[in-house]
Parts: C-alpha cells; sequence; structure tokens
C-alpha cells in the first residue's frame, strides 16, 4: 500500500514538469504584456521598459524558465507581478473560498443526486423514473452561468433574501459565511447532481439484477436494507469516481460562478490573472490544479479500496 | 462575460414577461438624514495596480488613493482652481511659491511639513508621465518648514491645472520618511497620507478597506467638489472589485452595495425603474479614431481626410453609447461639460459632413488601390468594439476592403503599441484638465503623432504668460487637429453610475466622491 502511493506520488514529478514547461511556452507565447495594466493606458514607452526590466521580462524565455523552474522545484512558485504578495500566498489566499464553495456545492449535489438516483432505480421504467431523468437530462444541459443569473434576479434581487454577490471569511460566524455561499453553491451542485443522479441510477440498476441481491431479497432481508446496505454500497464505486472527478473540478476554481457571484477564489483569481497575464500566477495556479487533480485521484483509488475489500490494495 | 451580460437581459426580460417588475418599497429621498457612522461599500470594475499615483496612469487608481493622499490645489464643482494642502500660493514667472498649511497630520501621526511636499512632489516629477511631460526640468525646493517652491524651466500656464488633477497620476503628497532611501521607481508600500479615510487592508481581488482618519485637518470652506471641507461621515468605506457588469447591476439592485461604478448602458432602463437607486451619469470619455501614421496608407493625410469624410461620426457615437442621453455629439478636442474653459468653434459646422463619393475620390487621391485595412479594436469593451463595426460598415460602402481584428484587451493594449500590427483603431481616452495633457498630443502614444507644428502650438499654450492666454491657443490647436487628423474625434461619452438612496450625495469630478457621504442605511 505505501509502496503503492510512493510510486504514485514519483509519478507526479514528470508529469508537473511536462505541465511546467507547456504552461509557460503557453502563456510567453501569448501576445499581451503584464506593464499594460500595471501602469495603466497611457504609460509612456520609457514607463514600460523599466518595468520589463524589474519584472525581468527583458530576459530571454529560457533563462525567464530556468530562473522559475529552479525555485519551482523546492516549492517556490515566485511572486505575483501585480499582486503584493508570493504566488504561494495568493493561492493559499484564495483556496478558502473556494474549498468552503467545493464542499457545499458537493453537499447540495449528493443530497440531491442520490436519493433521485436511487428512487429512479427502483422506480425503473416508471412515470417517477422518467421525470426524474428528464430533469437530470435538463440539469446537465442547463449552463451553470445561466442559472446562477436566474438565482440572482429571483432570490437576490427580487426576493432579496440571500446577499447577490461577495463572500465573508468563516471568523465572520458561519451563517455570514454560509449565506453568500448558498446560491453559487445551488447553481454548481444541481449542476453536477445531474451527473451523479444519472450515474447513480445507472450502477443501481446494474447491482440491482446481480444475484446477491435476488439472493438477501429472498432470503427475507427486509427492502430497505436491500438497498441500502447491499446494492448502494456495491454500487457506490462508478458513484466515487464521478464525485472525485467533478470534486476536483470544484476544488480547482469554478471560474465562472466565481466571477458571477465575486467569490475571491481559485477561480477568480484565474480569470483575474489572465486577464493581467500575471504570468507567474497563472503558471503556479495550474501547476497547483495538476497537483490537486493527481492527488485527488490518488485518494479515490486509496477510498476503492475502504468501501469494496475486493479491490483492496495488501491483499493483492 | 458577454453571453453572460445577453443572459442576464434574457433573464430580465423574462421577468418583466412575467409580471415582476421592480417596485421593492421605501427610498422617499426627503427621508435622507445625515447620519454620521456606518459603512460604504461601493463596488468598483476593476483592481488599481497600487495606491502608488505617481508610478500609475490608471483612473481607478488615483480615485481611491485620493481618500487616502491629498494634493496640494484641488478642483471645485465650477471646475475652478482651488487649494487643499496649502494656504495660499502665488505664481511669479517661472515660479510658484505654496505657503502650506500648518498642523496638517499625517496617517502616523507626524505633521506635514516642506520637507514632504518637497520629496512627494519631486519624485512625482522624475517619476510620472504627467510630471515629466508638464515639469520638465522643474524642482520643488524648500524655502522654511511651511513654505515650498517651484521652480520651472520655463513660465508654465497649465501647471497649477495639471498639479489640481487628481483623475490619474495624481500629485500626491506622502511623509518624506516613506520615501526617503527608496528607489523612487519602486511603488511604495505604505499608504501614508493626509485625507479623511486611512488605509486599514488590501484584500487581494476581493477589496480595499479604509477607515475614517480621526486627526484629519479639514478645511473650513463649505465642501464643493473636491475642495473645501472634506468630513468622512462613514466610519468604514469598503471599494469592492466587481469586474463583472451584470453583478455590479445586481448588487446594486439588492442593495449589496451602496453605489457602484461603470454601468453598462443596457441596465439603464433596470437601474431607473427601482426607486431606491438613484442613477446619474458624467461626461467622462473622448471616442477618438487613431490612424497609425507611422506605417501603411495613413501616413498620407489625405488617406485620413477620406476617413473623415466617409464617416457618419453621430452615427459611430449611437453605436458605441446608445441611448443620447449618454453621448454629446461634440466636434472640439475638450470635453464638452468643459466648454466654460476651453472652447473653439472651429469645425463645428462640419462635424455633420460625410459624403462617400467625395471620401471614393479622395482614397483614389490617396493611391488607395484596394489593399486590405486593418481596423482593430476589442471586444472586451462594447462601446469600441460596437463603434468599430459602424466605421467598418461606412467605410466598406465608401469602396475600402477594412477586416475587423477583434483581440481581448490584454492582447489588444500590446498591438496597438506595434506601428506593423493595424491601420485603424477606435479608442476612447480619458477627458483632461487642459489640452496639451491630451494623449493624442504624445509621439510615442498610439498613432505615433509627430508634428513640429503641433509643437509649436503645445509649447504656446504651456508657455503662455496666464492660463487666459494659453486658452487664446486652443482655436490654433483646434485647427492643426483637424487639418493634420491625428486622429477623428467622434464625440464624447459619458460614464454611468448609480448610488442608493439612503446616501446623503453622490458627486463624481474626476472620480466618485466619498468624503462628505453618509450613508443612512
Amino acid at each position: 500500500m505505501w509502496a503503492y502511493i510512493l510510486k504514485r506520488l514519483f509519478s507526479l514529478l514528470p508529469v508537473l514538469f511536462v505541465v511546467s514547461i507547456v504552461i509557460f511556452s503557453i502563456i510567453h507565447m501569448t501576445p499581451g504584456d503584464p506593464t499594460s495594466y500595471m501602469l495603466g493606458e497611457e504609460a509612456t514607452k520609457e514607463q514600460i521598459a523599466t518595468a520589463r526590466t524589474q519584472l525581468g521580462l527583458d530576459l530571454p524565455v529560457y533563462e525567464q524558465y530556468w530562473n522559475w523552474v529552479t525555485k519551482a522545484v523546492v516549492g517556490n512558485l515566485g511572486d505575483s507581478y501585480h499582486m503584493n504578495m508570493s504566488v504561494n500566498e495568493a493561492i493559499m489566499g484564495h483556496i478558502g473560498p473556494t474549498l468552503s464553495l467545493a464542499i457545499l456545492a458537493e453537499i447540495v449535489a449528493l443530497c440531491i443526486a442520490i436519493p433521485l438516483g436511487i428512487i429512479a432505480a427502483i422506480k425503473r421504467g416508471t412515470a417517477t423514473d422518467q421525470t426524474v431523468m428528464g430533469f437530470s437530462l435538463l440539469g446537465m444541459a442547463i449552463p451553470s452561468f445561466l442559472l446562477a443569473l436566474f438565482l440572482v434576479l429571483l432570490i437576490g434581487v427580487k426576493l432579496q433574501w440571500l446577499p447577490v454577490a461577495g463572500y465573508r471569511p468563516l471568523e465572520e460566524g458561519l451563517w455570514n459565511h454560509v449565506k453568500y455561499l448558498i446560491m453559487p453553491a445551488i447553481s454548481l451542485g444541481s449542476i453536477q447532481a445531474a451527473l451523479i443522479a444519472r450515474m447513480t441510477r445507472s450502477s443501481m440498476l446494474e447491482v440491482l439484477n446481480t444475484n446477491y441481491i435476488k439472493m438477501a431479497r429472498a432470503k427475507g432481508v427486509v427492502e430497505k436494507k436491500v438497498i441500502y446496505s447491499h446494492a448502494l454500497r456495491n454500487a457506490f464505486l462508478p458513484i466515487l469516481t464521478v464525485i472525485g472527478i467533478t470534486f476536483g473540478g470544484l476544488v480547482t476554481g469554478a471560474v465562472v460562478t466565481e466571477t458571477i457571484f465575486n467569490i475571491p477564489g481559485i477561480g477568480s483569481l484565474i480569470m483575474n490573472s489572465v486577464s493581467k497575464r500575471d504570468y507567474t500566477v497563472i503558471q503556479g495556479i495550474v501547476l497547483f490544479v495538476t497537483f490537486v487533480y493527481v492527488m485527488l485521484n490518488l485518494i479515490i483509488d486509496i477510498l476503492y479500496g475502504v468501501i469494496d475489500p475486493r479491490v483492496r490494495l495488501e491483499e493483492k | 462575460m458577454r453571453l453572460i451580460k445577453y443572459a442576464m437581459l434574457l433573464c430580465a426580460m423574462l421577468f418583466a414577461l412575467v409580471g415582476c417588475s421592480s417596485d421593492s418599497a421605501g427610498g422617499d429621498s426627503a427621508a435622507k438624514k445625515e447620519k454620521k457612522g456606518g459603512e460604504l461599500r461601493v463596488a468598483v470594475p476593476s483592481e488599481p495596480p497600487t495606491l502608488d499615483t505617481h508610478l500609475n496612469t490608471t483612473t481607478i487608481s488615483s480615485n481611491i488613493a485620493r481618500n487616502i493622499f491629498e494634493t496640494l490645489l484641488a478642483f471645485n464643482s465650477n471646475g475652478e482652481i482651488q487649494p487643499m494642502l496649502v494656504e495660499s500660493y502665488k505664481e511669479d514667472g517661472n515660479t510658484i511659491e505654496f505657503k502650506l498649511r500648518q498642523g496638517v497630520k499625517f496617517h502616523n501621526g507626524e505633521e506635514m511639513k516642506a520637507k514632504d511636499v518637497v520629496a512627494s512632489m519631486n519624485r512625482w516629477i522624475n517619476v510620472s508621465s504627467s510630471g515629466k511631460e508638464t515639469f520638465k526640468g522643474a524642482t520643488f525646493k524648500e524655502i522654511d518648514e511651511y513654505t515650498v517652491l517651484l521652480e520651472m524651466a520655463e513660465p508654465t500656464s497649465t501647471a497649477t491645472l495639471v498639479l489640481a488633477y487628481s483623475g490619474g497620476e495624481a500629485p500626491t503628497i506622502m511623509p518624506a520618511s516613506v520615501l526617503e532611501g527608496k528607489d523612487p521607481k519602486q511603488k511604495i508600500g505604505e499608504y501614508i497620507g493626509t485625507g479623511p479615510f486611512q488605509f486599514k487592508e488590501w484584500k487581494q481581488n476581493q477589496q480595499i478597506h479604509l477607515t475614517k482618519f480621526n486627526d484629519y485637518s479639514s478645511r473650513e470652506e463649505p465642501g464643493s467638489g473636491l475642495a473645501g471641507k472634506r468630513e468622512a461621515l462613514v466610519d468604514d468605506l469598503y471599494i469592492l472589485f466587481v469586474p463583472d457588469s451584470s453583478t455590479r447591476v445586481a448588487g446594486i439592485l439588492s442593495g449589496e452595495y451602496d453605489a457602484a461604478m461603470e454601468l453598462p448602458i443596457d441596465s439603464v432602463d433596470q437601474l431607473r425603474g427601482n426607486k431606491d437607486i438613484e442613477l446619474k451619469s458624467v461626461p467622462r470619455e473622448l471616442l477618438l479614431l487613431y490612424f497609425n501614421k507611422k506605417e501603411g496608407l495613413f501616413t498620407n493625410k489625405v488617406a485620413r481626410e477620406a476617413v473623415d469624410t466617409a464617416i457618419n461620426k453621430e452615427d459611430v457615437l449611437k453605436a458605441a453609447f446608445v441611448n443620447p442621453d449618454f453621448y454629446k455629439t461634440n466636434h472640439h478636442v475638450m470635453l464638452a461639460n468643459q466648454e466654460s474653459q476651453w472652447y473653439s468653434d472651429t469645425g463645428k459646422d462640419k462635424y455633420h459632413f460625410h459624403d462617400t463619393e467625395l471620401a471614393k475620390k479622395l482614397f483614389a487621391e490617396a493611391g488607395y488601390k484596394g489593399e486590405e485595412i486593418r481596423l482593430m479594436t476589442s471586444r472586451d469593451y462594447d462601446h469600441m468594439y460596437n463603434a468599430s463595426i459602424v466605421v467598418q460598415e461606412q467605410l466598406k460602402k465608401a469602396g475600402i476592403n477594412v477586416k475587423l481584428e477583434v483581440y481581448d484587451w490584454p492582447t489588444f493594449s500590446e498591438r496597438r503599441n506595434d506601428p506593423s500590427a493595424f491601420d485603424i483603431t477606435i479608442i476612447t481616452n480619458k477627458g483632461k484638465v487642459e489640452p496639451t495633457s491630451l494623449v493624442w498630443t504624445r509621439s510615442d502614444y498610439v498613432g505615433w503623432t509627430e508634428s513640429e507644428e503641433l509643437n509649436g502650438i503645445t509649447t504656446k499654450i504651456r508657455q503662455a504668460p496666464s492660463l487666459d492666454d494659453a486658452r487664446g491657443y486652443y482655436d490654433e490647436l483646434q485647427a492643426w487637429f483637424l487639418d493634420f487628423r491625428p486622429a477623428i474625434k467622434m464625440g464624447d461619452g459619458d460614464m454611468l453610475f448609480a448610488g442608493r438612496k439612503t446616501l446623503s450625495q453622490l458627486e463624481d469630478v474626476d472620480g466618485l466622491i466619498f468624503w462628505n457621504v453618509s450613508n443612512s442605511k
């Protein structure tokens, strides 16, 4: 088990190396200059030249890459051009809102998806099944920003139940923190829910047709127990994979949702950095996101074993 | 983000269809009471790169910074220059003597004295583009603790105007102790000024938090524009960065923000329909079509004249600013609301003139043979993009093969400095306090204007014995502009802003003013 985890961690290195080269090249090939934002539209040529020298942008590209990557290897992702902080600080400062939002959105998604998926599977072929699956199809089809804007207009502007945009940290109280995240969590979560519900249904159907379920029923096990402890647990592996992938997407920043709701998370950090051409921050975030994805996949793989003893690694 | 805006519009229409009209209660403007304390939350479209106004030309930076830092002089509501940090000043040929106010405290408790003014102003002259432009070879000298002398290489009529301007690169006063021993070209890290608000915290990508400065020494004269009495009536001022314009609109509608800047014109009906909100606008931008005068067809003056002849300027303005309430057909190079200071009749009769057939002839005369003309624009700013579409159509009618090249704003900002990248581009410039600061006069700005004649006129304006004399040369500058055509001026556009009616007032002088504003929320 530990050897396996170590092996996986080592395989991360070449991935990060390739990603670093690719992202560095893409950013430096993209037109646009960090100094134009820094100095304003009416800056003179001389001011721009001075700023480029200060940032080291006048050096050859390979030299810039070397300067960056040698620091990145020891975990120092460099300093942001525009923010008065290092990239590490910037990412850490923005991960909080994103994590809170991701967790809340995932809770919303699971609360909707798992019960609906199970109901649809049990009532297979009935009107209930078709209604549930119809809604989930609709959920997958609606872009998250459209749902977000509907929520803003209805709940924020018309009914004024919840604040339309912004973010308050947890230190200002749990309700203050959560009330800013409810609408974005619903808009993100319901779209994820659609996917997870479909996966739950199909996975449950497969399991419900197996012999051991028939056996359990024949034995006279209570139907609830059949569904929850026999069927759901066995059906959970593919569901878990989907949950992992969707959570990965949420943790690494929901760019559009964070922009609409003005949440200062990783998504809006990406958005801002791209529009300001803050090279070091973009590079740092991409490396960070790569890292998070690989780690999440690893965690999911380990969780497989926890849920399903048949894939436990030690026994191999 | 454009898609989002359309979706927002679609949603708004849907709501209107199902009868959910805006009918929020309250908002009696008569009930405005001056309440002290509380907070003021303002949504702004972008985050300033720094609050060090000496090193940055953006309006947003000076706009926020001027609550913390102050200038020697300031404009009142009528655009007249008034003393701010100085008791009085005396212009005499190529010197200006400033008597400083006594007992003015910085936020760190030190008193503002001559050494602070000398350190700040000499830095500003050396590092800011407007300082270098207007005050070449000038220096500030300390005479005594409360007197400073500005010595200029030559008499400069526009000096006090530039010193009073706080719309961008404001000449703000900081303590000498903050600037000492630092490379003047490096941004300062501490924001310590004499203003009514002091700096508390900057959460990157989120907000700047300013608080009331209790030891603020205010002027006695009644407040007018940026001049006179200043008092922080709220305890906390939050400047929130909200890049998405539809979020700014939703936020001001729901009361999440007390004020919002740079609102989109397509949200006007929605905002006007809400009685808790006051929507205002202020002339801010000059819409100009720039020619690349370094390379290509438009190095030829006749070709520039041909474009001018082909274009119906009012149509372009209409495309850019949609609603006639928010644009002005203005023929001269300054803003229409500056006409009490700067006005010229020259060219007024020709503003509406356009003739496609004549334009065709002029293009032929300029040697145009159907080659591709690149009109460069960005979709990030609707008004620039929409204006470009109309110009493209009008030039096509005059037989020009125009190709629209659309980029994102950072790319656009870089390419417009490259003479091989475009032929024509349409940009809005911010209005300036005096015509020689207008950016098209600079040889290093987009379009690359090089003209000995222009240099002669700007020198005459700057070196005129008085501002009144300087204004006398404005006609000459206007005539040169219309003949040389470094750019074509389409007209003036407004900036829209809104405040909740709980605010006692909301005024814009080169940006929103946050002192003397109370919030009864």
